[in-house]
């Protein structure tokens, strides 16, 4: 078998491929790996310190306890390719059949720890999850020092493989939910895990559900929090989030950052963030069942005031609601996609054009904009982006459902989707419950 | 797969249903209705005139217009004002009903059920009488009007204008008084002020839904006290101090003696001296007090005896000692010869920031 032949055929198709030929404790070998993922100065430097140490001790290079590397016995055509796809090294005899398998010096691929994007902490240890995935066990690690915790790693995907690491604190997680996670995550998926879609698929999850199943954090002592408290933290390679697992209600109002506060303030935080999801759920709701359906319940002056404002607005309520509404949400569409030097442009053409001269034109009430500015900003008090999209969703529900059936259609609208939220669940642990470290379950 | 096309058919269903039935077309828009505030009713020659008292919406709403329409019903006439208005008329807001005092002694029977029956009508809107023709009253409210008409509103409202010398009564309490053997109202009664917008006049007896004589301000405190709806009322002693009522509290207890309702009725008062004439004592304090309290209520009490209208609702505390058909002859046979016994107990609880001698 010529292996090498084989290896420079595939380089004119991979260009970042090279095969370098050196002497090694005076032995002709070519090295392998790809430039993209290799510091080829540092390897050889490297790699002639380790033949020197070999020789030294008098072991030949190839041997088993050499100290260079593996030994590959007889390697095939996609084991080698494996090898190097997965960014290591390879040395080979000049004949071509001995094999060493052995860990180069990487490039710096990852950026280096940052505070969160997407969440910010007041109080509390600020650095961030990040790309690399062995950083961020580290980074849990450091967070945990405990001999409890249990680390798993899988490979998933067919084509794309994708290193996913489980951890749980042995002890503290609760047993079925451990077995059912690390069942799913021992059959082999039929398809790529690329994005959470896909994983979501994997284990089984509803995919038209709005309730999401992984409870994303960024910040890795809200990763550690979960372990201690029993739930399964996921975390896969290139992606700078820990999923944690089961996914509770609670955790839209519930973070661990909380508890660097006194309890009282602690609390008031999260009462404060139950309103706020009262609040953006139910205002636009509530204020077409007032003004188109059911005037009645407003007191008179509220009501004489609204009606002054909605004053040649020619629109019913509903509309009028639903386009201010669409309008927010391109705004926060847009806010995302906007590079961040012209954000503030948005926030000057949103408030000064959109708040000031939509009313002017009679095309909406400025009741409704105080209702939707207070909805929307209520929606952010949420945790957890996730949480909050998800929030945005239920509120057009509720918006429908009030426009026909006025408050009584509210009500309506609010135990439907208490009982939607009592039917989710992940692996059998229900999405309303109570999360207590080892409490059973279903 | 079947299951999942026949669940999906389900869901469009059920939305096209849910859109279908709820006729929500119908539906009118907040600034498509006006809202009445005051409705008057009078009554001339067998027809019926209502008055409607309604704030104009606009962003500035001070505007206030007054319609108004005859009828020989008063649900004729809202829907001819109905058909002539450019809104539809909605009467859920409507705060104050208003009737002319010939109506009322004419008898309320007929609107006041014909409120309560209406669904729109919202069965705790207060009632009042005018004492003079309604027009004047009107036209008052709506010149002195800054606040799109509420004024009358605030002037029955308990946490704005009202003062316990005013009474709250709303139309349910009138057709429960127009339906029980033992238990009276009475409405307010008001007329067009010389400085203010509204002159309370103290409130008229309603004896099963007719106007049967008045009441003064002073009894009509007096009445509040007994309902238990009057805190903080200024009372002045007649000849030696000005007291404030800060608490009150009061017991009763009733018994049949051969075939006779007698009652006794403690007060207790808390009182604060605001002013004294001269230097009188506290016990003199609470002797006039006293005094003057149940003298009083007596001549109320009298009054409405003699009228056979029960506006303290006394007939109430024998419904357990009475049979169902003595209870039908209360007003007529047992509630004139009503004896009570009533005491007023007094703590003056400071002389206000001087001291007082005791």
């Amino acid at each position: 078998m010529l292996l090498p032949a084989f290896l420079k055929s595939r380089q004119a198709r991979d260009m970042d491929l090279f095969l370098h030929s050196l002497y090694l404790a005076e032995e002709p070998v070519v090295l392998a790996g790809y430039t993209s993922l290799i510091d080829l100065p540092q390897t050889i430097v490297m790699l002639r310190q380790l033949a020197l140490n070999a020789d030294d001790a008098g072991k030949p290079l190839f041997d088993r306890d050499s100290g260079v590397g593996t030994p590959l016995r007889e390697p095939g055509e996609q084991e080698v390719l494996d090898a190097l796809a997965a960014g290591d090294a390879l040395i080979c005899s000049e004949s071509g059949d001995r094999w060493l398998r052995l860990v180069p010096v990487g490039r710096t691929l990852s950026r280096a720890l940052e505070s969160p994007t997407t969440e910010n902490v007041l109080r509390g240890a600020i650095s961030a999850f990040n790309e690399d995935l062995d950083t961020n066990v580290g980074l849990v690690k450091k967070h945990m020092s405990s001999d409890m915790l249990r680390i798993r790693s899988y490979t998933l995907g067919l084509s794309q493989r994708r290193k996913t690491v489980l951890l749980y604190a042995e002890g503290k997680i609760r047993e079925p939910l451990l077995r059912s996670i690390v069942q799913k995550l021992e059959t082999l998926p039929d398809r790529d895990i690329s994005d959470l879609q896909a994983l979501s698929a994997f284990f089984g999850f509803s995919k038209w559900s709005p309730i999401t199943r992984f409870n994303t954090s960024e910040l890795p002592q809200e990763a550690a929090f979960a372990l201690e408290h029993g739930k399964a933290v996921l975390l896969l390679d290139r992606f700078p989030f820990a999923l944690v697992l089961p996914s509770l209600l609670s955790d839209m109002f519930v973070s661990q950052n909380d508890r660097n506060f006194p309890v009282i303030i602690m609390f008031s935080f999260r009462i404060l963030r139950i309103l706020g999801v009262l609040v953006n759920v139910l205002l636009p709701g509530l204020y077409v069942a007032l003004v188109s359906v059911n005037p009645e319940v407003l007191r008179i002056e509220i009501a004489l005031s609204i009606a002054g404002s909605r004053e040649g607005v020619p629109y019913p309520s509903l509309v009028e609601t639903l386009l201010l509404l669409l309008v927010l949400e391109l705004t926060l569409e847009s806010a995302i996609r906007l590079p961040k030097t012209i954000g503030p442009t948005i926030t000057m053409v949103g408030g000064i054009i959109l708040g000031q001269a939509v009313v002017q034109a009679k095309l909406v009430s400025n009741v409704l904009i105080i209702i939707l500015a207070a909805s929307t900003i209520a929606n952010f008090t949420v945790i957890g982006f996730q949480n909050a999209t998800a929030l945005r969703l239920y509120k057009y529900l509720l918006l429908v459902l009030s426009a026909m059936f006025g408050v009584l259609g509210l009500f309506i609208g609010i135990v439907v989707i208490c009982a939607y939220f009592s039917y989710g669940n992940t692996f059998g642990i229900p999405y309303l419950s109570r999360w207590k470290a080892g409490r059973r379950y279903g | 797969m079947k299951n999942n096309v026949s669940r999906w058919l389900f869901l469009a269903f059920m939305l096209t249903g849910a859109a279908a039935l709820s006729g929500c077309w119908d539906i009118k828009d907040i600034n498509h209705r006006s809202l009445p505030i005051v409705m008057g009713v009078k009554e001339t020659a067998g027809t019926y005139q209502v008055l409607l008292l309604i704030p104009d919406a606009s962003p500035s709403q001070t505007n206030v217009k007054i319609i108004s329409q005859t009828g020989s019903t008063i649900n004729e006439i809202l829907d001819q004002i109905d058909k002539n208005m450019e809104n539809k008329v909605d009467l859920l807001h409507l705060k104050v009903i208003l009737f002319e005092r010939s109506v009322a002694e004419k008898g309320l029977s007929q609107s006041i059920e014909s409120f309560m029956r209406s669904r729109d009508i919202s069965n705790k809107t207060l009632t009042a009488i005018s004492e003079g023709a309604l027009e004047p009253l009107f036209e008052k409210l709506k010149s002195s009007s800054s606040n799109g008409g509420m004024e009358i509103y605030d002037f029955f409202e308990k946490n704005a204008g009202w003062s316990p010398e005013v009474v709250q009564t709303r139309i349910w309490e009138v057709f429960r008084s127009m339906n029980s053997f033992t238990r009276d109202v009475v409405i307010p009664t008001i007329k067009p002020g010389h400085t203010t917008t509204i002159e309370s006049t103290g409130a008229a007896m309603i004896k099963n839904g007719k106007m049967v004589g008045v009441i003064d301000s002073e009894e009509t405190l007096l009445y509040n006290l007994f309902k238990g709806a009057g805190t903080q009322g200024k009372i002045e002693v007649m000849h030696r101090a000005t007291v404030k009522i800060v608490a009150d509290r009061l017991t009763r207890s009733s018994v049949m003696r051969e075939g006779s309702a007698m009652m006794i009725g403690r007060l207790h008062l808390k009182v604060t001296v605001l002013e004294t004439v001269g230097d009188p004592t506290v016990a003199e304090i609470k002797k006039e007090i006293d005094e003057q309290l149940s003298t009083r209520l007596q001549a109320m009490l009298r009054t409405a005896q003699s009228k056979e209208a029960d506006i303290l609702g006394l007939g109430q505390l024998y419904r357990d000692k009475l049979s169902r058909e003595n209870l039908r002859q209360w007003r007529s046979k047992y509630y004139p010869f009503m004896k009570i016994e009533f005491k007023v107990h007094v703590i003056v609880q400071d002389g206000g920031l001087l001291k007082i001698k005791s």
